[in-house]
């Protein structure tokens, strides 16, 4: 407790802002941390674009990594190490792609007990419930996810200001990557790649992760793995030929 | 005991429904002529219904009774002696709701408010009375409501629901004091002890016409001749065994009720009020230890229709602000629908759910996380509805869909059977599940090794995938013990040339495959990372 009143003196010491630094989330990756300046930045918004409709499974695997990976980091706040996660969905969202999966989550190292979701069905709700879940000071990780349709500048702003005043880390998942500006503080289109052949049945789940706006360093494409065992990423050490003939990969199958 | 009856109930909302929309109510004339409505006074109406095979009567208006019409009288003798009378079929429905509603309006009154029979109401107004200033203004200000909206009523104030009963529609209504029900009663016909008018007519045929009659006599062999039933009533009529008034909706362990001189119509004042009520309701919560769970704003508007708001929280609440902000999110929900009319006149703030909460020791760090999200989750609830603010529960089931729940996050749970799911997995040695399930599972064409191979390739949603390493099969039965049960699946954890992933499986197996069943099907059932 006496850690808490040091910590809460030192921030009303302090304005509020963009000078405090809520920590980051590290990836796990050496050369995409550096160039993230050591991790996703906490207390900001990041939007994870899939390449295209197929591809959202994977966007919102990297995502649930991602957060399964801001749990397990400890923030600057250590005592407060139970935080939630809320996971906002549109309804369209929902009817396409299914629902979370508890035991799926427990797989990807997230503890479903932490889980919150919130089924929307208008974007205005969506915002409105992103911006109340990010006002809530026991919530870690606050994601949206929605389908189709562009969101404005205005809104986006908020909810950074938002994520910015709460501390926690805000990521938005949509289906499609958008062109125009934006004050996320960084912007990915997740692709999925083909995995490394593996003679037990498949490996470790292979994706493209392509940093196309980066507020504290350059950008780039990365090609990178979910370790299960690790509970975290790694770079893809497999060669990925471009153009796979397919008829000559047998099939590997278990009993 | 206050007994309402509206002794004209069903042609009175026929003529309220006339008098608002003259021309497109349906009515059937009598001599065919279809000139303009000739005016209210001439035409006498009254309402048919199907009684066995034959159209009656079944209510009459005062034009009506007055021409000698009354109800049990058939309709083709009815048209025989008056031709020009307005004849409306009954709509018991329509009925119900509108005494419903008045049932609502007396709500105002008093909390233990019942429907009695078609066209009557039964107020309890035994700790009321004093709150409107007495008995009589309390009747006055309902006479005088009644008859702005058109109702013929007649109310009758005594000691027991019997009595009343019986004085509001066979005696002359007033007040009786307790005590007099035997003087009240005793003049009135034995209709009036509400006993089966099979009785009523075997009782008469004896020449035992009035209450008077048998209150005298001995007990046993009129029980014996005529039934229990008509003791029990008598008995309830006079006080001597207590008949209790089972009201309409519950009523809730603590309300907090405010009138206005003047009416209030803004949201803000609105909100103001229920902070105050809130206030009032926390200090007796308080001295019980409890807190609420379920809160319910009602609000009477001038006009006499009431708005009921409730909100749900997820742990008990007694902070002021903290029920203020929950409305405030539920009136946001409501926008367009939260119409104060002319404005409301009372408002009354109830806590349906109470549960224990004790006072808890707030630190210096600000409430506990629980508290936090508890609160979040109540915001979230009250705007967006219960059921969209959820937290996934494990069920003891091996088939996965329904392995996993989402439940709603107001309901507190004890454990979430998330521990025990993690050791069946790690006992069972369970293969890795899909991030993403969907809600059913969709069918999907796939070429696959019969009998036991992954598929080959498959479409899904009109978009082919090439399947170029596969994992499984992992064989779950289907529910084998219900007749309902699906057959067995063997699912596969498959990648295709993109990389992306399903988890698909064949319901059905070809070596049980008999002639008339269908074939194994594949589906799609989840998504992976």
């Amino acid at each position: 407790m006496i850690e808490e009143l040091r910590q809460r003196l030192q921030a009303l010491q302090r304005p509020p802002g963009l000078e405090d630094d809520p920590g980051t989330v590290p990836l796990g990756l050496g050369m995409v941390d550096q160039v993230l300046g050591g991790g996703l930045a906490r207390g900001a918004l990041h939007e994870i674009a899939a390449a295209g409709e197929a591809h959202m499974p994977t966007a919102a695997g990297f995502t649930a990594g991602v957060a399964a990976l801001s749990c397990a980091a400890r923030g600057p706040h250590a005592g407060r190490d139970d935080k939630s996660v809320v996971w906002v969905a549109e309804d369209m969202a929902l009817a396409e792609s299914g629902a979370v999966y508890g035991p799926g989550l427990i797989d990807i190292g997230l503890a479903p007990e932490r889980l919150v979701t919130v089924a929307v069905a208008h974007r205005r709700d969506l915002l409105w419930a992103l911006e109340e879940a990010l006002r809530c000071r026991s919530v870690g990780v606050v994601i949206g996810e929605m389908r189709g349709g562009a969101l404005d500048t205005v809104a986006v702003r908020r909810l950074s200001l938002a994520a910015a005043e709460s501390g926690a880390l805000a990521l938005l998942l949509r289906a499609a990557p958008e062109g125009d500006a934006s004050t996320a503080a960084t912007r990915w289109i997740i692709g999925a790649a083909p995995s490394a052949p593996n003679p037990y049945g498949l490996g470790a789940p292979c994706l493209t992760a392509q940093l196309t706006r980066n507020r504290r360093g350059p950008l780039g494409t990365w090609i990178i793995e979910w370790s299960e065992s690790d509970a975290r990423f790694v770079l893809a050490t497999h060669a990925q030929p471009v153009a796979q003939p397919v008829s000559h990969r047998p099939h590997r199958k278990i009993a | 005991m206050l007994s309402l009856w509206l002794n004209r109930f069903l042609t009175d909302r026929i003529a309220r429904l006339h008098e608002t929309s003259a021309s497109s109510s349906p009515r059937m004339r009598e001599d065919g002529e279809d000139a303009k409505p000739a005016p209210r006074e001439a035409r006498a109406l009254v309402v048919v219904g199907k009684r066995g095979n034959a159209d009656v009567l079944v209510a009459v208006d005062a034009a009506a009774e007055n021409l000698g019409l009354s109800p049990g009288l058939g309709l083709a003798q009815a048209r025989a002696m008056h031709p020009s009378i307005d004849v409306v079929p009954e709509d018991v429905e329509a009925d119900a709701a509108l005494l419903e509603k008045i049932a609502d309006w007396c709500l105002r009154y008093t909390p233990l408010v019942a429907c009695d029979g078609r066209d009557g109401l039964l107020l309890d107004i035994g700790g009321c009375a004093h709150l409107y200033g007495g008995e009589d203004a309390l009747v006055a200000d309902l006479s005088a409501r009644l008859e702005a909206a058109g109702f013929a009523f007649s109310i009758a104030i005594a000691g027991t629901i019997g009595a009343a009963w019986a004085a509001a529609r066979f005696g002359t209504p007033g007040r009786y004091h307790g005590g007099e029900e035997r003087a009240l009663l005793s003049p009135l016909p034995l209709a009036a002890l509400r006993i089966a008018p099979a009785t009523a007519a075997s009782l008469a045929r004896v020449g035992l016409k009035r209450i008077g009659d048998i209150v005298d006599l001995p007990r046993a062999p009129l029980t014996a001749r005529f039934g229990a039933d008509l003791m029990r009533q008598l008995d309830r009529a006079l006080g001597y065994e207590h008949e209790p008034l089972t009201p309409r909706l519950p009523v809730a362990p603590y309300v907090a009720e405010q009138r206005f001189a003047e009416p209030i119509a803004r949201e803000e004042d609105v909100l103001a009020v229920t902070e105050r009520l809130a206030a009032r309701l926390a200090t007796a919560l308080e001295r019980h230890g409890e807190g609420a769970r379920r809160i319910e704003l009602t609000l009477f508007r001038t006009d006499g229709a009431v708005r009921r708001i409730a909100a749900g929280t997820s742990r008990p609440l007694r902070d002021p602000p903290e029920i203020r902000a929950l409305f405030v999110e539920r009136l946001a929900a409501l926008a367009d629908a939260f119409d104060p009319g002319f404005g409301f006149d009372m408002a009354r703030l109830a806590v349906l759910t109470a549960e224990t909460c004790l006072p808890e020791q707030i630190g210096i760090g600000g409430a506990s996380n629980a508290a936090e999200i508890g609160r979040m989750v109540d915001h979230l609830s009250a705007r967006l509805g219960g059921g969209r603010v959820r937290r996934l529960v494990a069920l003891d089931s091996h088939v996965p869909e329904l392995a996993s729940a989402a439940a709603s996050a107001q309901a507190v749970r004890e454990d979430d059977g998330w521990a025990a799911f993690r050791r069946h997995r790690a006992e069972a040695d369970l293969a890795p599940r899909p991030l993403r399930l969907l809600a059913q599972p969709e069918p999907i064409e796939a070429v696959a090794e019969v009998p036991d191979g992954p598929p080959l390739r498959f479409v899904w949603r009109r978009a082919h995938h090439q399947i170029v390493a596969a994992e499984g099969p992992e064989r779950i039965e289907g529910v084998w013990w219900s007749e309902h049960g699906g057959p067995a699946r063997d699912y596969f954890r498959v990648e295709d040339k993109n990389g992306l992933r399903f988890w698909l499986f064949r319901a059905g197996l070809y070596r049980e495959l008999m002639p008339g069943m269908p074939a194994p099907a594949w589906y799609v059932h989840g998504t992976c990372a």
